[in-house]
C-alpha cells in the first residue's frame, strides 16, 4: 500500500499498462504463431508422450483416462519409433528419477537402528474387544515406540498429526502417506510391497492405516492388468480378501494396527459406497488379529447423522474439513490423531505418556 | 482450468484460433471471449459461472444508475448502494463461515447456546477478483473517470479468462477500450509474450513446486520437528515460493493477453529488492495495491485529515487488506503488521521532515541494510501468512531461537542455491531480459516452435507430476 500525500492522481504504485513492445523487436502475425504454437505442441508430445501414458496408465478407470491413452498411444509408438523415449528416459535417469518406476513413485524405507535390549512384543493375553498378543510395550528414550502412519491423502495429513500430537523423546514417527493410492491399484502404487519394505526396515510397534478413498474402481494387478471390474459381484469380495491379506502383511511382524476408516463425505451418492468399505474394513479387522477399527465416520457426521464440516465440542464448534467434503483441515487432523491415539490406548494399551498435551 | 496443464493448452489453441479469425467482426468476437471466459471458468465447477454473470449485471446496472444521477449526493449514496450489493456475495462465500463460527463461540461464551446456521460455504475460485473489478467499474463511473460501457463490453471485462481467477486486477480504462478496437493481427509480440509465458511456467512449476515440497511444506507442517537453520530458509524458501508462484501466474496471465493483442499492467517489479515497506507494496501485487489505494485508503480520507488520521487509515487499509486474502485471524494478523510497519516508516520520515533533518546520504551500507531489514519484515509477515495458526506461526518463530542444534537434512545445496538465484536475479537490470526477448522474436516459426517445445519439455521434465493450484486462486 502507498501512502499517497494528495489525491488518487498521485503517482501510482502500479506503473498503468505494460511496456509495449520495444521498437524495433520482430512481430509475427498471427498466423504464424498459431504454426510456432502447434509445431511446439506437437514436438513437446512426442518428447513427453511417455511420461504422459504412464500418468494415463495410472488414472482412475473413466473415460478421461480412455481417450487419453486412445489419443496417446500413437504419439509413444512415433516416439518409440524415433528413439525418443530413449531420449527421455536418458532425462529421466539424468534427473535421479526411474522410468520405469509405478507412477504413483516407491517407497525407501533405509534399515531402522533397533536396540538390542528388550522390550519388542508385549505378553500375549487380553486386551479390549480386539484380539491381541497383549499390550503394546512401553517405550524408553533409548527404544522408542515406533508409529509407522501409511496409506493415501488422509493419510498424509493424519501422519503429520499423529507426530505432533506424540511426544517425540519417546515415539518415533515414519509418515507414509502417498496421495491418490489405494489397494485397487497395485500398477500406480504397491502398498503391500511398500508394507513389507516399512515392517522389514522400521520395524513399527503400531501402524495406523487410513486408506480405501481411491478404490472405488476396478481392482488390477502390479502389471496394470484388470482383474475385478467395479460394480460386479465378485468386487466386494475381492476387496475384502486384499484388506484382509494387508492387515495380515501388517501384523506378521507382531506390529499392532489401527485401521482408520472412512469419514463421511459431503456427496451423499458416495455414501453408500464408502460405507460398504467401512464393512469391509470393520470385518476385516474383526478377523485378523491385533487390529483396532476406528470409525471416523460416526466420529465427524452431524448428530442426525448427515454430513457437517464442523466438529462441536462442548460449546465450542470448530470447522474440521476441507471445502472438497473429503479431506480434514488441521484442526480435524489433530482430532483423528488424537482419536487414533486413544483407539491405540484402549485396545492396545499404549502408554498416555507418549501423547503430548 | 490450470494454465500449466494440457486442458488450457488446447483450450487456447482453440480460443486463439477463432479470436484472430473473428477479429474483424466484433459482435461476434466479443460473444465468442465471453463465451470461451465462462467455459475457462465453469472448467473449475460450473455452478458458480452464475456468480460471475450475477456479479457482472449488478455491476452493470449499478454503473448505469450511478451514470443517471446528475446531484451527487445522490450519484455517491447510489454508488455506496451499488457497491454493497456487489460486494455482498464476495462478502457471503468468503466470509460467512469465519463469522459464524465466531458469532457461535462467542455467544457460547455467554452462555447463548445458538447461533447462525453452520455451513460450510464453497469460495468459488477468483470471486474477489473478480468482484474487486466490479467496484472499480462503480466507483469509477461515479467519479467522472469512465463511462458506463455497453453490456456486453461490461460481460467480457469481467470475465476475460486471463484475468479471471487470479488478477491482474484489470482497471475499467485500460481494458475496455481495448475490447472496442480492432487488434492488429499482423503485429502479434510473441517474443516478450513467450518470454513472460515461460518464464511464468518455470517459476511455478519447477521453482515453487520444488522448494515447496523440499524444504517449507515440511517444517511449516511441524515446526517442532525442525532446527533453526531449516526453519530459516524454510521462511526465505516460502517468500521465493509465493513469489514464483503468484507472479508466475501474473507472467502467463500477461503474456497469454499478449498473444491474443491485449495489453494487461504488470503486477510484479522485482519486490525483494525493494528499501522499505512501501516500496515493497509498490512492487508487489501492484494492481491489489493501487486499488485498495484508490478504492479504500483515499475514501478513508487519505492523508488529507492529518496526520493521526492518515496512520489510522494506512493501518485499516492493510488489516482489511489482509482480511481480503482469507477470512482467518493469521491473515488479520499478517495485514497489522504490515500496517505497523508502514505506519512505524511514515512516522519516521514525517518526524525527520518536521526537524528539518536532511535525507541521510545514499551509501551502499544503508542501500543494502534497507533492503535486508524490509526482506526480513516481509519474511516474517509471511510466517503468519502461510501459517495454519497463529500458534504455528509462533511456534516455527520459536524454533528460530531455540533449535539451533537441530539436523539440517533440508538445507541441501540444491534449497540454498535455488533461495539465492531466485532472490539474486530480484537486482538483475531490465535490459538482460529484453535481449533474450529480441533473440527469441527474431526466430524463424519452426525454430521458435521447437525451441519453445523443448523449453516446455524441461520444464515438464523438472517439476512434479501434476500441478498444485496456484496459491492465489484460493483468495
Amino acid at each position: 500500500m502507498t501512502t499517497p500525500k494528495t489525491s488518487r492522481d498521485h503517482p501510482a504504485s502500479a506503473k498503468g499498462p505494460e511496456r509495449p513492445a520495444q521498437r524495433g523487436r520482430p512481430t509475427m502475425p498471427a498466423g504464424r504463431v498459431f504454426v510456432v504454437m502447434l509445431v511446439c505442441l506437437l514436438l513437446w508430445a512426442f518428447l513427453f508422450a511417455p511420461t504422459m501414458k504412464r500418468a494415463a496408465e495410472a488414472s482412475p478407470d473413466g473415460s478421461r483416462r480412455s481417450a487419453s491413452l486412445a489419443i496417446l498411444r500413437p504419439f509413444v509408438a512415433i516416439s518409440d519409433g524415433l528413439q525418443i523415449t530413449k531420449l527421455t528416459d536418458a532425462v529421466e535417469q539424468a534427473l535421479g528419477r526411474d522410468p520405469d518406476e509405478a507412477p504413483g513413485g516407491e517407497l525407501v524405507v533405509p534399515p531402522e537402528p533397533i536396540p538390542s535390549q528388550p522390550g519388542g512384543g508385549g505378553d500375549h493375553g487380553g486386551g479390549g474387544d480386539v484380539h491381541t498378543r497383549g499390550p503394546i510395550r512401553k517405550p524408553t528414550r533409548t527404544n522408542k515406540l515406533r508409529v509407522a502412519v501409511i496409506g493415501d491423502s488422509l493419510a498424509s495429513g493424519l501422519g503429520v498429526y499423529m507426530e505432533r500430537v506424540l511426544r517425540s523423546s519417546l515415539v518415533r514417527v515414519s509418515r507414509q502417506g502417498r496421495i491418490s493410492t489405494g489397494l485397487a491399484r497395485p500398477d500406480y502404487f504397491d502398498w503391500p510391497a511398500a508394507l513389507s519394505e516399512i515392517v522389514d526396515n522400521f520395524q513399527p510397534d503400531l501402524i495406523v492405516v487410513m486408506l480405501g478413498e481411491n478404490d472405488n474402481q476396478a481392482l488390477r494387478n502390479a502389471a496394470g492388468d484388470e482383474e475385478t471390474s467395479v460394480g460386479t459381484f465378485d468386487w466386494p469380495r475381492a476387496y475384502a480378501e486384499r484388506v484382509e491379506n494387508f492387515m495380515r502383511l501388517a501384523t506378521s511382524k507382531g506390529a499392532r494396527v489401527v485401521w482408520a476408516g472412512l469419514p463421511i463425505v459431503s456427496d451423499r451418492g458416495r455414501w453408500g459406497i464408502v460405507e460398504r468399505q467401512n464393512d469391509v474394513f470393520e470385518s476385516a479387522a474383526e478377523a485378523v488379529d491385533d487390529v483396532a477399527y476406528l470409525d471416523t465416520w460416526s466420529m465427524f457426521a452431524a448428530p442426525d447423522g448427515g454430513y457437517t464440516a464442523y466438529h462441536r465440542d462442548g460449546g465450542t464448534v470448530e470447522l474440521v474439513r476441507e471445502s472438497d467434503g473429503l479431506h480434514f483441515n488441521a484442526t480435524g487432523y489433530e482430532l483423528l490423531a488424537r482419536a487414533v491415539l486413544e483407539t491405540a490406548q484402549l485396545e492396545f494399551e499404549l502408554t498416555p505418556r507418549v501423547v503430548a498435551d | 482450468m490450470l494454465f500449466p496443464t494440457i486442458d488450457f493448452a488446447i483450450f487456447f489453441c482453440l480460443v486463439f484460433l477463432g479470436h484472430w479469425l473473428l477479429n474483424p467482426r466484433p459482435l461476434p468476437w466479443e460473444l465468442f471471449m465471453i463465451a470461451a471466459s465462462y467455459v475457462f471458468y465453469a472448467w473449475w465447477d460450473w455452478h458458480f459461472v452464475w456468480l460471475l454473470a450475477g456479479v457482472s449485471a449488478l455491476a452493470q446496472v449499478g454503473g448505469l444508475a450511478v451514470a443517471k444521477q446528475r446531484d451527487p449526493p445522490r450519484r455517491r449514496i447510489v454508488m455506496a448502494v451499488a457497491v454493497a450489493a456487489t460486494l455482498a456475495p464476495l462478502a457471503f462465500f468468503k466470509y460467512y463461515g469465519f463469522f459464524a463460527v465466531n458469532a457461535t463461540n462467542g455467544l457460547s461464551r455467554l452462555g447463548i447456546h445458538a447461533g447462525p446456521p453452520l455451513i460450510q460455504v464453497i469460495l468459488p475460485v477468483g470471486v474477489s477478483f473478480f468482484s474487486f473489478m466490479a467496484v472499480s467499474y462503480i466507483v469509477d463511473i461515479q467519479r467522472g473517470d469512465t463511462k458506463p460501457a455497453s453490456w456486453i463490453d461490461l460481460f467480457l471485462y469481467l470475465s476475460l479468462f486471463p484475468h479471471l481467477v487470479a488478477g491482474p486486477i484489470v482497471r475499467p480504462n485500460e481494458l475496455i477500450p481495448q475490447l472496442d478496437v480492432r487488434r492488429d493481427p499482423r503485429h502479434v509480440d510473441v517474443g516478450a509474450a513467450s518470454w513472460l509465458i515461460f518464464g511464468g511456467l518455470f517459476k511455478k512449476v519447477v521453482v515453487s513446486s520444488f522448494l515447496a515440497s523440499a524444504i517449507v511444506d515440511p517444517v511449516f507442517g511441524d515446526p517442532a520437528r525442525h532446527g533453526a537453520v531449516e526453519t530459516l530458509f524454510a521462511i526465505w524458501g516460502y517468500a521465493v515460493v509465493i513469489y514464483a508462484d503468484f507472479s508466475g501466474y501474473t507472467d502467463i496471465a500477461i503474456g497469454v493477453a499478449k498473444l491474443l493483442g491485449f495489453t494487461f499492467p504488470q503486477n510484479f517489479d522485482r519486490p525483494y529488492s525493494a528499501r522499505s515497506l512501501q516500496d515493497f507494496w509498490r512492487r508487489w501485487h501492484m494492481t491489489l495495491s493501487r486499488w485498495l489505494r484508490d478504492y479504500l485508503y483515499i475514501p478513508l480520507g487519505g492523508s488529507k485529515k492529518g496526520q493521526l488520521r492518515t496512520y489510522l487509515n494506512i493501518f485499516v487499509t492493510m488489516v482489511l487488506g489482509g482480511l481480503w486474502h482469507g477470512a482467518a485471524w493469521t491473515f488479520v494478523f499478517w495485514g497489522a503488521l504490515h500496517g505497523v510497519g508502514q505506519v512505524t516508516g511514515a512516522y519516521r520520515r514525517t518526524r525527520r521532515a518536521q526537524r528539518g533533518l536532511p535525507e541521510p546520504a545514499e551509501t551502499p551500507a544503508r542501500i543494502w541494510g534497507q533492503r535486508i531489514v524490509t526482506f526480513h519484515l516481509v519474511c516474517l509477515g509471511w510466517v503468519f501468512f502461510r501459517a495454519d495458526s497463529l500458534s504455528t506461526a509462533f511456534s516455527l518463530l520459536g524454533r528460530l531461537v531455540t533449535g539451533w542444534t537441530a539436523p539440517i537434512a533440508l538445507v541441501n545445496p540444491l534449497v540454498v542455491g535455488t533461495i539465492a538465484l531466485m532472490l539474486a536475479l530480484q537486482y538483475a537490470p531490465h535490459f538482460t531480459a529484453d535481449r533474450i526477448v529480441d533473440r527469441i522474436a527474431g526466430l524463424r516459426p519452426i525454430a521458435m516452435g521447437a525451441t519453445f517445445a523443448m523449453a516446455l519439455f524441461i520444464i515438464t521434465s523438472l517439476g512434479p507430476q501434476g500441478v498444485a493450484p496456484f496459491i492465489y486462486f484460493q483468495f
